[in-house]
């Protein structure tokens, strides 16, 4: 028999409290890689999202630079709109390379949905855009093709009956090319709604960010059912060279307009990363504290079933064990558990990996698209390493009262 | 086997063991002179407290004497740390206690086996059968303590403490906890291996009548010999 075969039956002579210590590690691991998860997806979906927006900077309504960063990458309510004449002012600005008006509204499906879901999936992102500088800004921007998609382009200018829709937009809705697509409306100033029927001409390709969910329209048909035609939401601006000199330099000469504020994509960035970061300090104190409440558990498991074989291990010690044996022994049984733990942990983590995303987002409004938590092998090696590094210290303290119990006390005690 | 009959194995001079209980001083042991002869049984008697534990403790390495000196095999051993203790007691000496401490989750025969594995020897099952045979558990191998009588499980104690092929077999009480026809039955086995196999014993017992069926008993009192007699044997 090896020592790992003893230690390994001995854990299973209390089954129940070895599964429940096992869990204990588990658990700790699995919130500990999620979070890892999470710390590594949201930071590439975040990349990703900014760098999809196509501009660098942008002119919106001045209000909290969170909820414009937010609405920027996800779409949301609450929103501000500033003067349409800033555009063509700023427009003439030297060290612009190219400059896109949006206007953005919300829209109710009245009627159009085939599901009966939560209120906020009965809305819709109306983007009024200007296709060619749009375009210029996302240039990959592309039309689904195939059955259904087929013949995909943009609408023409200045129609009043024509939107393209967002993969995930005519997903939802079910639309194809051809299909009619209805916005229920509240115009500005008014009280009445309003439904407008559109045809639709074509459906982009999935890009990952949030302009799979938004319907476009030309810009000055959102702004005139909107009741809005002479405001923007925001005005997106490529600068010809961008680093932070140019930054301020342009910054400077905005920023006396007094209704606007000049938001650059790396500070939306930094606001975001600084308040998901509060909340992965707080979720990281929850994963510490977890993984010291079950590394404390397991080295009660183990000093207990160490108190309890007293008697065994003064008998072992009399027959020919050396501390080595015994140390070994326990040590086993510890790394055995944490081991079997962290196993278990990063399969409990790779599972709930989409859960944990729901939960992350009903916590928070992250501003971004698509998958957050991302669990990779390395981050699955770490833990598992980590977890067995975690056994090898919880092991010691127990394996060490062990290997230095006494034998004689050891078997007066244990009678 | 290196011994001629008779030789002495275990040799202890002005043996005492001292323990420390407040500020008392509890004189367990208090000068014994003691031999073992190879291939003797020997019974240690005596009223509760009166020193049998600590003297065996001390004759077999577990415990170091307060003063005094102890040879064992010939070596005399003065102020070893305990795993070179436990390196003299390795395969030299096998232990059987009131209380059998046999691992529940192990077989009959994987509890036999375990000290082998301390040992670094191979386990081989013939060889464990045989000695599971010599304490007449042989039908019993693959099963659990817990599926054992008392008497069965001292045997396999027994077995476990025979399995490294010991010379000297120490039992402290090992019919304590055990009734009066069963302790007997343990007590015979001991006296068979002795008998069958050379293997020297030495047993601590409350029974004088089963005592007495030893070669030599000593009889101690607040850890002095007081009698050393001749047994039945
Ligand atoms: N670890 C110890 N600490 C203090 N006193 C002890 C210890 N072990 C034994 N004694 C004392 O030494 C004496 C002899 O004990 P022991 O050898 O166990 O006797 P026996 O085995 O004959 O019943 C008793 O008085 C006992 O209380
Ligand atoms: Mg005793």
């Amino acid at each position: 028999m090896k020592h790992i075969t003893l230690a390994s039956k001995n854990l299973l002579r209390r089954p129940v409290r070895t599964v429940l210590t096992v869990s204990g590690v588990s658990l700790a691991v699995a919130v500990a890689v999620s979070l890892g998860g999470f710390n590594l997806g949201y930071r590439e979906a975040l990349d990703r999202s900014i760098e999809r927006l196509g501009f660098q900077m942008m002119i919106m309504a001045k209000g909290c630079p969170y909820e414009a960063a937010t609405m920027m990458l996800k779409g949301g309510t609450g929103l501000l709109y500033l003067p349409a004449d800033i555009y063509n002012t700023v427009k003439s600005d030297p060290s612009i390379q190219s400059i896109t008006p949006i206007f953005v509204g919300i829209a109710a499906k009245e009627g159009s949905s085939i599901r009966d879901d939560v209120s906020t999936q009965s809305f819709s992102i109306i983007s009024g855009i200007d296709t060619e500088s749009f375009m210029t800004m996302k240039p990959w921007l592309k039309f689904k093709t195939g059955t259904g998609y087929d013949p995909g382009r943009w609408f023409e200018h200045n129609s009043t009956t024509e939107v393209v829709l967002g993969f995930e937009a005519a997903q939802y809705e079910q639309r194809k090319v051809g299909d009619s697509f209805y916005a229920t409306v509240t115009p500005n100033g008014q009280t009445e709604v309003k439904t407008h029927e559109f045809k639709i001409t074509g459906i982009l390709d999935r890009t990952g960010t949030q302009d799979d969910g938004t319907v476009f329209m030309p810009l000055k048909n959102a702004q005139s059912i909107f009741n809005r035609t002479n405001d923007l939401t925001i005005i997106g601006i490529k600068l010809k060279k961008f680093g932070a000199v140019e930054l301020r330099e342009f910054e400077g000469r905005w920023l006396k307009i007094p209704e606007v504020q000049v938001v650059s994509l790396e500070q939306v960035k930094g606001t975001l990363v600084s308040l998901v970061g509060t909340a992965q300090v707080m979720i990281a104190a929850v994963a510490i504290i977890a993984v010291i409440v079950a590394v404390i558990g397991v080295v009660n498991t183990i000093l207990m079933s160490v108190y309890e074989r007293t008697g065994e291990i003064g008998v072992m010690k009399a027959l020919g064990a050396y501390r080595s044996d015994i140390f070994r022994l326990i040590w086993l049984e510890t790394l055995a558990v944490c081991t079997t733990g962290g196993l278990l942990g990063c399969l409990i983590a790779i599972v709930g990996a989409s859960v944990v995303e729901a939960a992350i987002r009903g916590l928070i409004n992250l501003g971004v698209q698509g998958s957050i938590v991302r669990i990779t092998p390395g981050l699955i090696g770490g833990a598992l390493v980590a977890s067995i590094l975690l056994g090898f210290f919880a092991g010691l303290y127990p394996a060490w009262r062990a290997a230095s119990m006494r034998p004689i006390e050891a078997i007066r005690e244990g009678e | 086997m290196s011994q001629t009959p008779h030789s002495v194995i275990i040799r202890g001079r002005g043996l005492k063991r001292y323990y420390r209980r407040g500020i008392e001083t509890v004189k367990a042991l208090d000068g014994v002179d003691i031999d073992i002869h190879t291939g003797e049984m020997v019974s240690i008697v005596g009223p509760s407290g009166s020193g049998k534990t600590t003297l065996v403790n001390l004759l077999s390495c577990l415990d170091a004497p307060s003063a005094g000196e102890l040879s064992l095999d010939g070596k005399l051993l003065a102020g070893l740390a305990e795993d070179r203790l436990a390196g003299v007691r390795r395969g030299l000496l096998g232990f059987i206690f009131q209380k059998f401490h046999l691992i529940p989750t192990l077989t009959v025969a994987e509890n036999v086996e375990l000290p082998l594995m301390f040992l670094n020897r191979p386990t081989d099952r013939k060889a464990t059968l045989a000695v599971l045979t010599s304490v007449g558990l042989a039908s019993r191998a693959d099963h659990r303590p817990k599926e054992l009588s008392g008497g069965e499980m001292q045997r396999v104690a027994v077995a476990r403490a025979l399995i490294t092929n010991p010379k000297v077999m120490i039992a402290d009480e090992p019919t304590g906890n055990l009734d009066k026809a069963t302790g007997e039955a343990i007590f015979s086995l001991l006296h068979s291996l002795v008998k069958n196999q050379g293997l020297t014993v030495i047993i601590t017992t409350h029974n004088l009548a089963l005592a007495y069926q030893a070669d030599r008993i000593i009889t101690i009192e607040d850890g002095r010999i007081v009698k050393e007699e001749r047994g039945e044997r």
